[in-house]
């Protein structure tokens, strides 16, 4: 009774907010919408009863992925009337486009969807659904864990390429430089002699009296 | 009337009540330790600091956040004409409901649990990476300089420090076996995990420092940069959510840290007499310990600089957690020590 | 099956190894001009060790990591030619980093991961690794497209590269999703005899799709849009290896896919490929001919090739095959030649692009201008040099498997590539000078350019030993029964 319930709201909210984020005119409101929608989403996997993947859902896409996409869009300006400009006229196209692979996809799903295709395999076994994940990772698909794992490296490579640029006349804090450094290099005694008055300090006192 | 009984008694309803009475013996403590918590801060720093602080309004000035609580309801709330209404209204209601869902999974005592889920403590993770969004959302919505600049420094501190936070975690997780938060507590049954795993337990907490946008690390709102930061433009009912979250938030990450290294609700030594004392009292101890601590940390070290912090965060903290989970895999293997 | 069988893909894990390596070592090499000298130069040496690797391993068909990875002798010529086109390229970049000003050791470094996620691509034996190969192949791709960061051509480009490789990766994935879901398998093996008993509309489509997304890898028209700015926006030396060196792995992928995977669907495939590959010999013939800048010449000139080498897919047949083994051999071999002239053309350091450029390079650079001929006269396809044979055993393929139009198409659009090959002979040959062009070209470029030359001037000898390789390697493209 309660679970369709929930499922309910999950889904109506998921696709809801789905639409929202298509149809928000700001978009800051657009990635929120997109956030709501993940979370929506994760509860459907709750409900599915893999509740390891709803986790990791929220934990890296909501928590992590769209956090820097809303830091990103909320930085941008930008000029929502300008975006409009020239829908109208690609318009028909995309209309065409989009009914074209609506018709082609409906022909082939109300064709031949034969589920028995693939397999859902049941888990509802005494090991849990974030064991069964690992075991599998980490065995039959290692290649492609450890594939991934470069992929990111190269994003990050190349992130650090494509921006990092050493600007001269940056104050840096080399913290080992500082923490290396002995009294005898950086302290230096000099022996003032007290009993002259500096001449700086007469010419002080001589705008001094002027003022007076 | 005979049918009402009947729909009140019915087994599904009862579940029901009983679901609402658990949360509402959960939540009201909670929300009572928050307002003690603000007194409790004045008072330990006004102390430190060789003040007294707040001892007037009630004895020992122990009403003091009732007048406060009163104080905040009768301003006037403000809305900038400016605003994003409703991202301005949502935010702080997010961050004080964000506080409050977490304790859904952290167990008080043997079973005394509201929900005993099977990834708790991803759950946990989950929801504190959601903290974030309040603060955005609040220093985006209120289109004016200050919170926006708390915004983005919050947003850039909490990603970073979240990081060290899930590999600590991951630690954790594989000295106990689970990601059940009461397994990880029966696991900590001979040795609270605070021992071998020391060093990231004093990462764990100085990162929950950071996740929580306490001091050292409150430059989202560090009041003599950004006056407030993300709620500078907040008043009134609104500041207060903000301000009831910041401290939930704390008792939040301490009991954490409680269920994470220092045994939960079991006592320090596994002596049959310390069992006499119910394990929430010594849960609430352990957590009461921790904010001292978080007290103690404020009233003591000065803010830190932004990229002293991102320094820390990046260059420090993630790097040696790394290893640190290298290290623990290869112990617990090495030594046969793994669970199960 | 042994379950976690690391041998085969030895050369792969090394790479792997010698990236992660190399990511360390350039960060910790303080001066960065000699960290990106020293990381070229270990990138070669490591490209040397796993050609060194996949020879050892030897040509027998085998799996590793549960059947994900799959290597044979097909594999293993694919491969060796990969990293002989990516060395080649090292070779010529040390001057070329220096006066790009982009002499950094990322470069290099990318270079490797991407040739690494093209040698997995190429054994993947699985839908998911296939598209994990795919984007650690192209990613670093994008970035080196636009590393020239000052310069908005080139910012431009990678923009565009990335936008564009991103959509037809999301092409791919969506055909492979949906080739998984009629199928049920998202291993080649599982897929091929799925395919064997039913082909779904649903396959169908997702077949589409994917070889979609792969088309637009070999930038065969219409998916070719990209091609002639990217080439020209990035920097030379960048060029060079997109022309060269992803362009025979994403054939390679395309080999196995069609005739492989989805080898008793070939009715549902062939007539596309047949598209594709006539678009791409029209547009490449076609958009050439207006070109004033080399690199954009050279860009469709590529899309041209891509065509020709499509016709012997095509055909359907295991002559196909070899034909397009042999004609990606020759066009690698003819492709880094002619860069390593394009590199040699400077004027005080500052690289020339223009054709007019060229004009009185006959007298000036005499031996220079030969090899450029040859070049030319092999990429139009001219006998007796190597790309004559590559067109002849293509087109004769198709003819065999009863395409005669398609390759009559073929052929005629090679008559029109003839026109602007022939035009830069003409340019170096019969004009004027008009720029003093440097003297001083780096040996590593002359030595290429010479031996490229050399090969397709007297290709004849050599291929029927070419030909006996390709012949061991045709039965292994996809996997050994069971």
């Amino acid at each position: 009774m309660i679970a369709p319930l929930f499922f309910y709201l999950f889904a109506l909210m998921t696709v809801v907010s789905g639409l929202m984020v298509i149809l928000a005119r700001n978009p800051v409101h657009s990635v929120l919408f997109l956030i709501l929608s993940f979370f929506n989403s994760a509860g459907l996997f709750v409900l599915l009863g893999a509740e390891f993947l709803a986790m990791l859902l929220v934990v890296v896409y909501v928590g992590a992925v769209a956090v820097l996409f809303l830091f990103v869009v909320m930085m941008l300006d930008i000029n929502i009337d300008e975006m409009r400009q020239g829908f109208r006229q690609h318009l028909p196209l995309g209309l065409v486009v989009g009914l074209i692979l609506i018709v082609e996809l409906l022909m082939v799903f109300t064709q031949d969807l034969s589920t028995d295709n693939v397999l859902a395999t049941n888990m509802s076994g005494e090991i849990s659904n974030t064991a069964m994940i690992g075991q599998v990772l980490y065995t039959e698909y290692l290649l492609n864990f450890q594939v991934a794992g470069l992929i990111l490296l190269v994003a990050m490579i190349g992130a650090i390429t494509l921006t990092m640029r050493h600007r001269e006349g940056v104050k840096r804090q080399n913290i080992s430089e500082q923490n290396s450094r002995t009294r005898d290099e950086t302290v230096q005694i000099v022996s003032v002699d007290s009993h002259v008055a500096p001449k700086v300090l007469d010419d002080s006192r001589a705008a001094n009296k002027r003022l007076q | 009337m005979e049918t009402i009984t009947r729909f009140l008694t019915s087994p599904m309803m009862i579940e029901l009540i009983w679901t609402v009475a658990q949360i509402f013996a959960v939540i009201v403590p909670l929300l009572i330790a928050v307002a003690y918590l603000t007194l409790a801060e004045r008072r330990v720093i006004g102390l430190m600091q060789l003040r007294k602080g707040p001892n007037v309004v009630g004895p020992f000035g122990l009403f003091q956040p009732f007048a406060d609580a009163l104080k905040l309801l009768s301003k006037e709330t403000i809305l900038p004409s400016g605003a994003s209404k409703a991202v301005f209204v949502i935010a702080p209601m997010l961050t004080f409901i964000l506080s409050l869902v977490a304790w859904a999974v952290i167990p008080f005592g043997e079973g005394m649990v509201i929900a005993d889920v099977n990834v708790g403590i991803l759950y946990l993770f989950a929801i504190s990476s959601l903290g974030v969004y309040g603060v955005i959302m609040a220093g985006w919505a209120s289109n004016s300089k200050y919170p926006f600049l708390g915004a983005m420094r919050s947003a850039a501190q909490m990603i970073s420090y979240e990081v060290s936070l899930g590999l600590v975690i991951i630690t954790v997780i594989m000295a106990a076996g689970s990601l059940n938060l009461s397994d990880i507590v029966m696991a900590q049954k001979d040795m609270w995990f605070f021992i071998p795993l020391f060093p990231m337990f004093v990462i764990f907490f100085i990162s929950t420092l950071a996740e929580t946008n306490r001091a050292p690390f409150d430059l989202p709102e560090g009041e003599s940069e950004l006056v407030a930061g993300y709620f500078v433009e907040y008043s009134s009912m609104s500041f207060a959510l903000f301000f009831l979250g910041e401290y939930a938030n704390m008792i939040l990450m301490s009991g954490m840290t409680t269920t994470l290294f220092l045994g939960g609700w079991l006592p320090p030594f596994d002596w049959p007499i310390l069992y006499l004392i119910p394990g929430p009292i010594w849960f609430a101890l352990k957590v009461a310990l921790v904010l001292f601590v978080f007290l103690w940390v404020r009233a003591t070290t000065p803010r830190y600089r932004y990229d002293q912090l991102m320094r820390l965060g990046w260059k420090i903290f993630l790097p040696f957690t790394l290893i640190f989970v290298v290290l623990t895999g290869g112990v617990l293997l090495g030594f046969g020590l793994l669970p199960q | 099956m042994d379950l976690l069988n690391l041998q085969p893909a030895i050369a792969e894990i090394f790479l792997a190894l010698a990236s992660l390596g190399l990511v360390l070592l350039s960060a910790f090499i303080m001066p960065q001009e000699y960290a990106s000298k020293l990381v070229r130069r270990l990138t070669i040496f490591s490209f040397l060790i796993a050609i060194f690797l996949i020879i050892y391993n030897g040509y027998k068909p085998a799996y590793a990591f549960n059947g994900q990875f799959f290597t044979s002798s097909f594999m293993v010529y694919m491969k060796v030619i990969i990293l002989l086109g990516a060395i080649g390229i090292l070779m010529m970049a040390k001057r070329e980093f220096k006066q790009d000003q982009i002499d950094r050791p990322e470069l290099p470094l990318l270079m490797l991961l991407s040739v690494l996620g093209m040698m997995l691509m190429v054994s993947a034996n699985d839908i998911i690794l296939l598209y994990m190969g795919l984007e650690l192949q192209s990613l670093p791709l994008y970035v080196i497209a636009a590393i020239r960061r000052e310069s908005l051509r080139s910012s431009e480009a990678g923009l565009k590269y990335f936008l564009l490789g991103a959509l037809s990766s999301g092409l791919l994935l969506y055909g492979a999703s949906l080739l998984y879901g009629f199928t049920g398998h998202t291993s080649y093996d599982g897929i091929k005899i799925a395919l064997e008993s039913n082909v779904s509309a649903g396959a169908v489509i997702g077949m589409v799709f994917l070889i979609s997304g792969i088309a637009f890898k070999i930038s065969a028209a219409p998916f070719h849009m990209w091609t002639p700015d990217v080439y020209e926006g990035s920097p030379t030396i960048v060029t060079a290896f997109f022309a060269v060196v992803p362009k025979l792995a994403a054939m390679t992928l395309f080999l196995r896919f069609t005739y492989g995977v989805l080898a008793d669907a070939s009715d549902s495939w062939q007539q596309i490929v047949m598209i594709i590959a006539v678009l791409s010999m029209l547009v490449g013939a076609g958009g050439a001919i207006m070109q004033t800048d080399i690199k954009r010449l050279m860009a469709y000139s590529s899309i041209a090739h891509m065509g020709y080498a499509l016709v012997g897919i095509a055909a359907a047949s295991d002559m196909g095959i070899g034909a397009v083994m042999l004609y990606m051999a020759i066009y690698v071999i003819s492709s880094i030649g002619v860069f390593a002239i394009i590199l040699s053309i400077k004027q005080e350091g500052r690289p020339l692009t223009r054709i007019e450029d060229l004009s009185g390079f006959s007298r000036s650079h005499p031996v220079y201008a030969l090899a450029m001929m040859v070049l030319m006269f092999s990429m139009a396809g001219i006998p007796p040099m190597g790309g004559f044979f590559g067109k002849w055993y293509v087109f004769s393929a198709a003819v065999a498997s009863g395409h005669v139009i398609l390759a009559i198409i073929g052929v005629l659009a090679s008559v029109i590539g003839a026109f602007y090959y022939i035009r830069i002979i003409k340019v170096m040959y019969v004009d004027e000078q008009v720029i003093e062009i440097d003297h001083n070209v780096p040996r590593s470029n002359m030595m290429i350019a010479f031996g490229s030359a050399l090969i397709m001037a007297f290709f004849l000898f050599g291929l029927s030993i070419l030909r006996e390789q390709i012949t061991a390697a045709i039965p292994f493209v996809v996997f050994v029964a069971g």
